[in-house]
C-alpha cells in the first residue's frame, strides 16, 4: 500500500513552508495516500449554535441513560431474587429475572450505541472523498523484482540442480505427514454387529436365556397390562437394557382388536409366519424408524398406522409396519412374541433383519424387496 | 403377496377398517348385553330411584343429539358413529365436555370445542351410556392423588408415552392424514385421566395395568405443572414453545428486521 | 514524518512520538486512518454476522466456565422439580445447573443461542447482498469462497453446539446425523463407528463434540473471519454504479472517525437486539425436552432454522432406496442428506468460477450491478430462495400442519410439488420482472421523466410532456445512456444521485435546520479552524 506514497509529484507540498496550516498539511496528507475531498463542510453552519447545542445535549443524554440502564442492570443482576423456586406465576419476582437482565442491560447498549450514531450522522462533518482505487497487479517492475528473487532463491538452493535431494526430500516427507495422521487411527472401530444385534439377541446378552420385555422401570410385562388399543414401549430386561446402551433396542407392543390381529395375520410375511411373530393379538414393532433411526412411536390406533415425528414416514400396523407414505422405505422390523410360562413376554429371537436406519452392506430379506 | 395386488385393495381396506370396527363394537355389545341382563336387573333394584332417573334424562339428551350417528341404544350405525356400548361414562364425559360431542360434520378426526351440554347433562348422558354397557372411570379422589403425586415421574413416563404425539411442552402435534393429537393447554385433571384411560379417537389406551392410576396422577401432575403451572423463566414470550421452527421465524421477524433498518438508518444520508 | 515545528507538544504527541520512534508507525496510521470507505445500508449486512460472532466468543467462554461436557451418568438433585431424581448425563445436568443454579446463566445461554441464530441469518442475508449485486466478481472470488466455507463451519458448528446439552431434541438430531453417516456407502458404518466411538450413541461423543466446539471450528472460523475481513480492506470495498464513481476510484468518507463510530455504534447496537431479544424471548428450553433417551421423542422434532433445509430435503424425498441383492443398499436418504448437502457446499463455492466461464466475462469489476441488469443471475438466486424456503418450510411442516390445521401429508405433496415447480416459475418471473424494470429505466433515460401534466396540440391530439433528465446537447437530444445506475423515477428526485427527501414512512421534504439563516451558504472547510 505505501508503494504508491514514493511517487514524486510535481506539485508536492513543500512541508518546511511556515505559513502552512494545519488543514494545508492534513490535505497533503490524504493526497500523498490518493485521495482528494469532493465534499467537507460542517455539519452546522456555525459552531456552538442552537440546533448544534440541542443535538450535543441529546447525544449526552443517551450516554448517561446507558450508563443509568447498566447500573439497573448490576442492581438487578445482584439483588433481584433469581432462583428458581418451583411452578411460578407472573407475580412471582424470580420469573423476571431473565427478563429484566436482557431489558436492563439492552436497553444500555441499545442506548449507547444510538448516542455514538447519532454522534456520528449529526455532529461530524459532512464529507465526500474520493480514493484511487489501484486494482490489478503490482507493477512491473515490482513483478520483475519479485520474479528474479524467487529465482536467486530457488537457485541458491539448487533445487534445479539437485533433482536427486529434492525426491529424496519428498519421498522423507511423506511417510512424516503419514505419521502425523495416523494417531487419528485411534479414532477406528470395527462396527462389528452393532448394526445388526440388539439386546434382544439371547445368545450375546443373556446367556442364551430368552430376553424378557419390560417397560422403562424394569417392570416385565404381562399381555394383562396392555388394553385392547393400547400400546407400550419394551425394552430387553436385561442390565441396562432401557439405557441408551441398547439404542436399537426399545420397541412397541401394540394390543391390536381381534379382528385387526386376523388382517394382520393374513398379510404376515412369510419369514414372520415361520416363526409365529404375533402372540394372540399382541404384535411388536421396532421402535428405531428404518429412514434415519428416530423412534416412530406416533400410534394411531384407529387408522392403524405408526408415525415417525421427525421425517413423517408412515407405517401400516396391520400390514407388517410396511411405509405407506414418506421417505421411509423398509417396514419396522417385527420382534417374533412369546409368553413364557410365568406368563411374561419374551422375544423368541433377536429382529429378523436389523432394525434402524439403512447402511450399504445391510443383508436384507426377500420380503423386504417385495415391497 | 404381489405388492400391486395389495396397493390396490389398500384403500378398500382402510375405507373398510371403520366399518369393521363398529360391527365388531356392535358384535361385542350384543353379546355382553346377552349375558349380563341380570346384573343390570339387579342393579336397578337395588339402587336409588336418583340413578335411574339419571339414566332417563341422559337418555332423553341421547335420544335428541346423539342417536342420529350412534344409533339406537348405542348401537352405531355403519360409516356414521361407532357404537357406544361398552365404553363407559369417562369416554362420554371427556367427548362432551371437551365439545368434540356431538360432532358438527364428519371429518379425520374430531376437533375439541365449545360443549353443547353441561357438565351435569354429560354425566346424564354418562350414566345413560354406562348403562348400556360399562366402562372405565375416574377415581373419585383424583384430586387428592394428583396433589401427592410424583412430578419428576411423571415427567419420565411422560416423555415414553405421551410426548411423541403431544411434544414435550404439551402443545400437541399433527398426525398422519389430517389428524392431529390436541395440546393439552387448559385442560383438567378429569379429562386428561379419561383420556389416558379410554383412548378417544387416534389415542391409544393405557389401562391400569399399563399406567395405574397413580402413575396416571403422576402423569397428570407433571402436565399440570409443565403446562399449566409453571411460567417459563426465559422470558416473557415463549414463541408458543414450538422450539427452533418459531425461533427461526423470530430472529428473521424481529433481529433480522430490526437491524435492517437500523443499517438503513444508519447509512441514510442525514 | 518530521515533527512539526510550532505544534503545541501536548501529551498525545508526545506519546505518539514515542511510539513511533519504536514501531514507525507515523506511515501506517495516517494511511488506516485516511482510507475512504463507500456507504450504503447493503454494506452493513456482514457486519451483523461479525459482531454476533464476537458476542458468541464472550458468552460462549462463559458458558464453558460452566458446561461439563461428560456422558457419565448422573441423578439430577437440582431446582427444576419436575426433574428431580431423573438420571441423565453429567452434560444434560450441567447444561441445567447452569441455567437454574447459574446466576444469570440463562439469559448468557440464550444470548449464546440468539447470537448463533442471528450470526447464520445474517451470513445468509449479506450472502443474498453479495450474490444479487454481483460482488462476489473477480477480483473477489476468493473471498466469496470464503464466505461460503464461513456458512459452513457455523452450520457445523451450530449443529454440534446443539447437540452437546444432551437433552431430547439433541439426541434426536444426533440420531439423525448418525442415520445419514451410515447411509455413506462402504464407509457409513465404520465412519459412524469412529464419530461416537462405537454404536450410537455411546459414551465419548460429547467430549469430541465439545473440543470441536470449542477450539477447532471457532478457530477455523476465526481465521477465515480474519482473512475475510483482511481482504475487504485490502481489495477495498466494491461501489454502487454513479456519477463520479468509476472502476478505478472509491468515494466515500473517511475511515476515521466516521467510519469507525458507525461500525462501534453498530456493534453495540447489534448487541443490545440480541441481549434484548434474549431476556424477552425464551429460546431452546432444554429443562422440558428431558435428558435423550434412544425410545423418546417429541413431535414436532426440529433442528435449529439453518439446518431446516437439509431436514425439508430429507422429508420430501422419496422413498427410493436402491436395494441389490444380497449385499449392497443405497439409502433414500443418501440423495439429500450427503449428496444435497454436497451440492450446497459446492455449487455456491463453485458459482463465480462457473459464472465467469459460462459469461466469458474475465474482467475485474469493482462497481456493483444491480439485480435487474443481470436477469439470468438474478433469476437463479431467486430460483435457490425458492428452493431454500420450500425446503425450510418442509422441515417444519408438522408444525405448520399442527398449527394451520392442514394435512400433514397434504403438506409433504405440497412441498415435493413446490420444490420442483417453484423455483422454475420463479425463474421465468424474476427473469420478465428484472427486464420489465430494465426497460422502464431505458424509457425514463430516453424520453424523460413522466410529469403528470397533459398537453393537447394543436390537432387537439393529448399528450404527456415528459421531463428530460439531461439538458440538450448541441444537436438537441436529451438521450442518456443506460449505465446501469438509480434512475430517478420521480419529479422530485431529479438532479441528485439520492434521493432528497427524507423521512422514514413519510416523506419530509423541508431541508433539515442545520443552524444556518436562509439563504446563508456553509463554507467549506479550509483553513483548519480550530
Amino acid at each position: 500500500m505505501s508503494a504508491h506514497n514514493d511517487d514524486k509529484r510535481p506539485d508536492e507540498v513543500d512541508l518546511s513552508d511556515p505559513k502552512l496550516s494545519r488543514f494545508d498539511v492534513y490535505r497533503e496528507g490524504l493526497r500523498r495516500d490518493d485521495i482528494e475531498i469532493l465534499h467537507y463542510e460542517p455539519r452546522y453552519a456555525k459552531p456552538g449554535s442552537k440546533v448544534e447545542k440541542r443535538m450535543e445535549r441529546i447525544v449526552a443524554s443517551m450516554f448517561l441513560g446507558s450508563g443509568l440502564f447498566a447500573t439497573l442492570f448490576v442492581v438487578a443482576y445482584i439483588w433481584w431474587p433469581w432462583e428458581y423456586e418451583g411452578a411460578a406465576t407472573w407475580r412471582d419476582p424470580q420469573t423476571w429475572y431473565t427478563p429484566i437482565l436482557g431489558v436492563t442491560l439492552g436497553l444500555s447498549l441499545l442506548l449507547i450505541a444510538l448516542a455514538v450514531l447519532t454522534w456520528a450522522k449529526k455532529l461530524l462533518p459532512v464529507e465526500e472523498l474520493v480514493q484511487d482505487r489501484h486494482d490489478g497487479g503490482s507493477s512491473p517492475d515490482d513483478r520483475r523484482f519479485a520474479e528474479s528473487t524467487v529465482d536467486t532463491v530457488v537457485d541458491d538452493m539448487g533445487l534445479k540442480r539437485r533433482p536427486f535431494l529434492v525426491k529424496a526430500a519428498l519421498l522423507g516427507a511423506a511417510p512424516l505427514g503419514l505419521a502425523a495422521v495416523a494417531p487419528l487411527g485411534g479414532l477406528i472401530k470395527d462396527p462389528g454387529d452393532m448394526l445388526t444385534v440388539t439386546g434382544w439377541n439371547a445368545e450375546k446378552h443373556n446367556d442364551g436365556e430368552p430376553v424378557r420385555m419390560m417397560m422403562k422401570d424394569g417392570a416385565l410385562v404381562r399381555p394383562d397390562m396392555v388394553a385392547t388399543g393400547g400400546q407400550i414401549t419394551v425394552y430387553p430386561a436385561i442390565e441396562g437394557g432401557a439405557s441408551n446402551e441398547f439404542a436399537s433396542s426399545p420397541t412397541l407392543l401394540i394390543r391390536l382388536r381381534a379382528q385387526d390381529a386376523e388382517t394382520l395375520r393374513d398379510n404376515l410375511f412369510p419369514m414372520y409366519q415361520d416363526v409365529d411373530a404375533l402372540w394372540g393379538d399382541f404384535v411388536a414393532y421396532s421402535k428405531i424408524c428404518t429412514h434415519v433411526g428416530c423412534p416412530a412411536s406416533l400410534y394411531e390406533q384407529q387408522s392403524q398406522r405408526l408415525l415417525c415425528p421427525c421425517h413423517q414416514s408412515q407405517f401400516n400396523v396391520l400390514d407388517n409396519a410396511t411405509p405407506v407414505f414418506g421417505p421411509a422405505a423398509r417396514h419396522l422390523p417385527m420382534l417374533p412374541l412369546g409368553v413364557d410360562d410365568e406368563g411374561f413376554f419374551y422375544a423368541k429371537s433377536d429382529f429378523l433383519v436389523p432394525p434402524g436406519p439403512a447402511f450399504w452392506n445391510r443383508p436384507s430379506l426377500p420380503e423386504e424387496d417385495e415391497q | 403377496m404381489a405388492a400391486s395386488a395389495k396397493r390396490r385393495r389398500g384403500w378398500r381396506k382402510r375405507l373398510g377398517a371403520l366399518a369393521r370396527f363398529t360391527g365388531a363394537l356392535v358384535i361385542v355389545g350384543g353379546l355382553y348385553s346377552v349375558f349380563s341382563p341380570s346384573l343390570y336387573a339387579q342393579e336397578a333394584d337395588d339402587s336409588a330411584n336418583a340413578v335411574d332417573s339419571e339414566v332417563v334424562k341422559g337418555q332423553e339428551l341421547y335420544d335428541t343429539s346423539c342417536i342420529s350417528c350412534h344409533g339406537d341404544n348405542g348401537e352405531g350405525i355403519d360409516g356414521r358413529g361407532p357404537s357406544l356400548i361398552g365404553v363407559g361414562s369417562a369416554a362420554v364425559e371427556f367427548q362432551v365436555n371437551t365439545g368434540r360431542m356431538p360432532l358438527a360434520a364428519q371429518g379425520p378426526q374430531a376437533p375439541a370445542g365449545q360443549p353443547s351440554f353441561t357438565e351435569e347433562e354429560a354425566e346424564w348422558i354418562g350414566a345413560y351410556v354406562e348403562y348400556l354397557g360399562g366402562g372405565g372411570t375416574v377415581p373419585d379422589d383424583l384430586a387428592a392423588m394428583v396433589e401427592d403425586a410424583d412430578t419428576a415421574e411423571g415427567g419420565d413416563l411422560y416423555r415414553v408415552n405421551c410426548s411423541s404425539c403431544h411434544g414435550y411442552a404439551g402443545g400437541g402435534g399433527a398426525l398422519s392424514s389430517g389428524a392431529h393429537a390436541p395440546s393439552l393447554d387448559g385442560v383438567t385433571d378429569e379429562e386428561l385421566y379419561q383420556a389416558m384411560l379410554i383412548g378417544p379417537q387416534n389415542m391409544p389406551t393405557f389401562a391400569d395395568n399399563e399406567l395405574t392410576p397413580e402413575q396416571k396422577a403422576d402423569i397428570i401432575a407433571y402436565v399440570q405443572y409443565v403446562v399449566n403451572d409453571d411460567r417459563d423463566p426465559g422470558g416473557v414470550f415463549a414463541l408458543g414453545r414450538f422450539g427452533p421452527s418459531t425461533e427461526g421465524l423470530a430472529i428473521f421477524l424481529v433481529g433480522i428486521t430490526s437491524l435492517l433498518l437500523a443499517t438503513l438508518w444508519i447509512a441514510g444520508k442525514s | 514524518m518530521k515533527r512539526r515545528k510550532g505544534t503545541s507538544e501536548s501529551l498525545m504527541t508526545k506519546a505518539g512520538g514515542e511510539l513511533d520512534d519504536r514501531f514507525k508507525l507515523a506511515g501506517p496510521a495516517r494511511n488506516i486512518m485516511n482510507k475512504v470507505f463507500p456507504d450504503h445500508w447493503s454494506f452493513l449486512l456482514g457486519e451483523i454476522a461479525l459482531f454476533s460472532f464476537i458476542l458468541l466468543l464472550l458468552t460462549g467462554t462463559f458458558l464453558a466456565l460452566f458446561f461439563e461436557p461428560s456422558m457419565t451418568h448422573v441423578v439430577y438433585d437440582g431446582s427444576y422439580v419436575p426433574l428431580q431424581g431423573v438420571g441423565m448425563s453429567k452434560a444434560y445436568e450441567s447444561a441445567l445447573n447452569l441455567s437454574f443454579e447459574v446466576r444469570g446463566g440463562l439469559i448468557m445461554r440464550q444470548m449464546h443461542h440468539w447470537a448463533t441464530l442471528l450470526f447464520m441469518a445474517s451470513i445468509l442475508v449479506h450472502m443474498l447482498r453479495i450474490f444479487f449485486t454481483g460482488a462476489f466478481r473477480a477480483p473477489r472470488e476468493t473471498n466469496w469462497m470464503i464466505g461460503i466455507l464461513l456458512f459452513w463451519l457455523g452450520f457445523f458448528e451450530g449443529f454440534i453446539g446443539y447437540s452437546l446439552p444432551d437433552d431430547g431434541l439433541s439426541g434426536t438430531g444426533l440420531r439423525i446425523a448418525e442415520g445419514m453417516t451410515e447411509s455413506v456407502p462402504f464407509v457409513g458404518p465404520w465412519v459412524s463407528a469412529a464419530l461416537f466411538g462405537g454404536a450410537f450413541p455411546g459414551d465419548e461423543v460429547i467430549a469430541r463434540f465439545y473440543i470441536i466446539h470449542v477450539f477447532l471450528l471457532p478457530l477455523g472460523l476465526l481465521a477465515l473471519i480474519t482473512v475475510h475481513v483482511a481482504l475487504v480492506f485490502v481489495q477495498k470495498h466494491t461501489q454502487w454504479p454513479g456519477p463520479g464513481r468509476t472502476e478505478h476510484n472509491v468515494v466515500g468518507f473517511r475511515m476515521f472517525p466516521n467510519y469507525i463510530m458507525k461500525q462501534v455504534g453498530f456493534m453495540l447496537l447489534i448487541w443490545g437486539v440480541i441481549t434484548a431479544m434474549s431476556g424477552l424471548f425464551q429460546i431452546n428450553p432444554i429443562w422440558l425436552f428431558g435428558p435423550y433417551e434412544a425410545s423418546i421423542v417429541s413431535s414436532a422434532s426440529q433442528p435449529d432454522f439453518y439446518v431446516m433445509f437439509m431436514d425439508g430435503l430429507i422429508r420430501l424425498f422419496p422413498s427410493w432406496e436402491f436395494r441389490a441383492a444380497p449385499y449392497f443398499t443405497l439409502p433414500a436418504v443418501f440423495w439429500p442428506g450427503i449428496v444435497g448437502m454436497g451440492l450446497s457446499v459446492m455449487l455456491p463455492l463453485l458459482y463465480p468460477l462457473l459464472e465467469r466461464r459460462f459469461a466469458k466475462d474475465r474482467g475485474h469489476h469493482n462497481l456493483l450491478q444491480r439485480p435487474r441488469d443481470n436477469p439470468a443471475r438474478t433469476s437463479l438466486g431467486v430460483m435457490v430462495v425458492v428452493l431454500w424456503v420450500v425446503g425450510v418450510v418442509s422441515g417444519g411442516n408438522d408444525v405448520f400442519a399442527h398449527a394451520f390445521h392442514i394435512s400433514l401429508n397434504a403438506m409433504t405433496w405440497a412441498g415435493r410439488i413446490g420444490i420442483v415447480v417453484g423455483p422454475i416459475v420463479a425463474y421465468y418471473l424474476t427473469y420478465r420482472i428484472c427486464l420489465g424494470l430494465q426497460q422502464h429505466d431505458r424509457e425514463v433515460l430516453a424520453h424523460g421523466l413522466e410529469t403528470g401534466i397533459l398537453m393537447r396540440d394543436p390537432d387537439g391530439r393529448f399528450y404527456e410532456v415528459h421531463q428530460p433528465l439531461a439538458e440538450p446537447d448541441e444537436h438537441g437530444h436529451t438521450e442518456l445512456e443506460y449505465s446501469g445506475s438509480w434512475v430517478p423515477k420521480k419529479m422530485n428526485r431529479v438532479g441528485v444521485l439520492e434521493p432528497t427527501d427524507r423521512g422514514f414512512f413519510k416523506s419530509i421534504e423541508e431541508p433539515e435546520d442545520n443552524g444556518a439563516r436562509k439563504g446563508e451558504r456553509r463554507d467549506e472547510i479550509e483553513a483548519g479552524k480550530q
